[in-house]
């Protein structure tokens, strides 16, 4: 469960978010859209504790995440490169994030298998540093270590842009088959609108930080589509 | 077309993002090849009278041959360290009708334009023309000269060779240096004398045409050899791709006993892995092991240090502390690269600066340990450092922490030049004042009043308590990283 309350981020007088209330409930799909600027990433960064809001709270599990570390268990997360440790080999990678969620050997294998589908042979095994990866690959890494812990809730910026189209199909499928697994809240922004709607039962549609459209149900591609047509 | 890239060249310079900063490093560069020119001028002014003068030789001429094939050893380590293969960003132009060759002999070319293809010049030409041509006449003395130049010219294009091919092998490099040492030893205890063999090799008569001659030769020879491999690595992935993915460092960097640690462990191994994987890292480590030396200087003058114990408090700080203060300095900035990732993960901020904390002693402890040997110029020195380090335990790491958090900048860690400013700012400036001053906030007043020994051991107790006091030093660190993370983390994450 997530609160939103009167959140507010201004920079040098620019209001980039402002958010009166949103609540997210457990095994809720949440997806996030809206153009270049609109402030999906400052929302996500402020709902992880990276960005302090001007005003307002985000509430986690009944807690604020300013000043708590107990919601990073419960919270896996990619955005961008900056989640990444570049002098590590990918497996290295998991192996740290792994460790630190008290991951055995057979966890870790079960969990890279389960990822095998969008890695494709590519990431597992490889003698590579992630600082020399491709970006689509870069993104694969980031998105399976956000699952590492069967966190509640799992937060992902763009999670299909640069991957190749096998990969974008798998990651769906991925991602559905864990919610039929068990209850997983999702956040995730895209600039897709086919895969957002396909993926989310619920998408809230911000502008100029704020949000302007909380739409459920099947007439949402229709209705964002003509948004941004206009 | 070479006006192409000169003016390519100069345009990235001018239109940088970072201009700024390009600048300010352009200008302390500019700085630096000027003194160097001066102290090169200076002392080949200097050089006839010094070698008569101060070292009280006879035969100048003699004598600087003698040292002559040493003079060049030094040069080709500090060439190593400071020179750099030449590059520019080829990749532009490799897909445009431009021969490779020509890129290849322009990337060769301008490398030749360094500060040091002139010191040897600098160095040795009033000498050549003083003493040299005075002796054996003008002919001579030109040649003598020549090959000298031409020798260090060789050394250039070695030194390219060298790092281009055997890509960040710095065990060469100390492999070389070790085997001169020892041969030097060898030469100042008179069982093997490469300086006969230096002055033989020097001496201005009708042999050192040959010098010059296999001088030539072996300049355009190692041209040729870099020219060839240029044109042979003149492709996009072959720049920036293969640098970093050697695993040979990777190698020694994972280090299991760790994980008894448990989440300190984790990050600890993490930060090892850090600072062996990259180069610049692993410069200051290896920076860090060179200035353990230091005392050698010092404490090697006939008990002179043991009457001023208030000096050694500030060379104990440097050796047991080097790598605290090179590496401390840029603290967060090298995890810069992934410090959302830290923020985000199951790891509060306390285990972070703690695990900071327990590596960096732990490095003092080693530089301790590996210092002990300096008892052999007085058990006194032993304990200048057993205070100082228990003194860099306890006030001056939290200071090194304290410091480091303002303003950090973003270090792009595969960029492992020597005179790469990333991440330095102003705080890194000032960050060596306080650390090498605190000590004597103790120990002076205490000196004076008492005796110095008495001024050591306050310098021990307060090291003692802040050390005793760690829990509650580290919890301040960490309220202040707290406050401050969101402004780091904006930091980080520009460009």
């Amino acid at each position: 469960m997530i609160e939103i309350k009167g959140l507010k981020k201004i920079y040098k007088n620019v209001t980039v978010i402002d958010i009166e209330q949103l609540s997210i409930s457990n095994n809720e799909s949440f997806g996030l859209v809206g153009n270049n600027g609109a402030g999906k990433t400052t929302l996500f960064r402020m709902m992880l504790d990276l960005v302090k809001p001007t005003e307002g709270i985000v509430i986690i599990d009944g807690k604020n995440v300013q000043g708590s570390d107990e919601w990073k268990k419960q919270v896996g997360s990619f955005l961008d490169e900056g989640f990444l440790i570049p002098y590590l080999t990918p497996n290295e990678y998991f192996r740290f994030v792994g460790n630190l969620h008290g991951y055995s050997t057979a966890d870790l294998k079960a969990f890279l298998e389960k990822f095998e589908v969008i890695f494709h042979g590519e990431i597992n095994g490889q003698n590579k540093y992630i600082g020399d990866l491709s970006k689509g690959n870069l993104k694969k890494v980031g998105i399976a270590a956000s699952f590492i812990g069967n966190p509640q809730i799992i937060m992902l910026d763009e999670p299909f842009e640069n991957l190749d189209p096998t990969s974008q199909i798998r990651l769906k499928e991925l991602l559905q088959a864990e919610r039929k697994l068990r209850q997983v809240t999702y956040l995730i922004s895209s600039h897709d609108l086919n895969h957002v709607t396909e993926i989310c039962d619920r998408i809230v549609l911000l502008e100029k930080g704020k949000v302007i459209k909380d739409l459920r149900g099947s007439n949402t591609l229709a209705e964002l589509e003509s948004y941004f047509k206009g | 077309m070479i006006n192409i890239f000169l003016s390519h060249s100069y345009k990235r310079f001018i239109r940088s993002v970072a201009f700024g900063r390009e600048l300010t490093k352009g200008i302390f560069m500019a700085l630096l090849a000027l003194m160097l020119i001066a102290y090169a001028l200076i002392a080949g002014f200097a050089l006839d009278g010094l070698v008569t003068k101060v070292f009280e030789q006879p035969d100048s001429l003699l004598f600087v041959n003698r040292l002559l094939l040493y003079y060049f050893v030094f040069e080709f380590v500090m060439r190593y360290f400071m020179q750099n293969v030449p590059a520019l960003d080829v990749q532009p132009y490799l897909h445009l009708p431009i021969k490779r060759t020509l890129i290849a002999h322009f990337l060769l070319s301008k490398s030749w334009l360094h500060v040091f293809n002139s010191i040897v010049l600098l160095l040795f030409t009033p000498f050549a023309f003083t003493v040299v041509a005075g002796r054996v006449g003008t002919t001579y003395a030109l040649g003598w000269l020549g090959s000298l130049v031409i020798l260090s010219w060789v050394l250039h294009y070695l030194v390219i060779f060298y790092k281009k091919k055997l890509d960040d092998s710095i065990w060469g490099i100390i492999a070389f240096g070790s085997a001169f040492g020892s041969l030097g030893a060898a030469d100042y205890f008179q069982w093997f004398k490469l300086s006969d063999v230096s002055a033989i090799v020097f001496r201005a008569s009708s042999t050192i045409w040959y010098v010059l001659v296999t001088g030539l030769i072996l300049f355009f020879f190692l041209y040729r050899l870099n020219f060839q491999s240029f044109v042979s690595s003149l492709y996009g992935d072959d720049w920036s791709n293969k640098k970093n993915s050697a695993t040979e460092w990777g190698k020694y960097s994972d280090w299991q006993f760790l994980k008894g640690f448990g989440a300190y462990g984790e990050w600890i191994s993490l930060e090892i892995k850090l600072i062996l994987r990259n180069k610049r890292p692993r410069t200051f480590l290896f920076l860090s092991g060179f200035l353990l030396l230091y005392g050698l200087i010092f404490y090697n003058d006939g008990g002179n240090s043991q009457k001023m114990p208030g000096f050694s408090l500030f060379v104990a700080t440097f050796i047991t502390g080097a790598f605290m203060i090179n590496y401390g300095q840029l603290l967060f900035s090298w995890q810069g690269c992934h410090f959302d990732f830290t923020l985000t993960r199951p790891i509060s901020v306390r285990h972070f600066i703690e695990s900071k904390y327990w590596l960096l002693s732990a490095t003092m402890l080693i530089a301790f340990v590996l210092s002990l040997p300096y008892a052999y110029f007085g058990w006194k020195i032993i304990l200048v450092h057993l205070a100082i380090m228990l003194f860099n335990m306890g006030i001056n790491v939290f200071i090194m922490m304290n410091i480091a958090m303002w303003g950090p900048k973003r270090i792009d860690l595969k960029n492992g030049d020597i005179f790469n400013y990333e991440g330095i700012g102003a705080a890194q400036y000032v960050m060596a004042f306080p650390i090498l001053l605190a000590p004597y906030v103790f120990y002076l007043p205490f000196s004076f009043l008492v005796s110095s020994e008495v001024g050591i051991l306050a310098v021990g107790s307060v090291g003692l308590t802040g050390f005793a006091l760690r829990p509650y030093l580290i919890n301040l660190t960490t309220k202040r990283l707290e406050n401050r993370k969101y402004l780091i983390a904006a930091g980080f994450r520009k460009e």
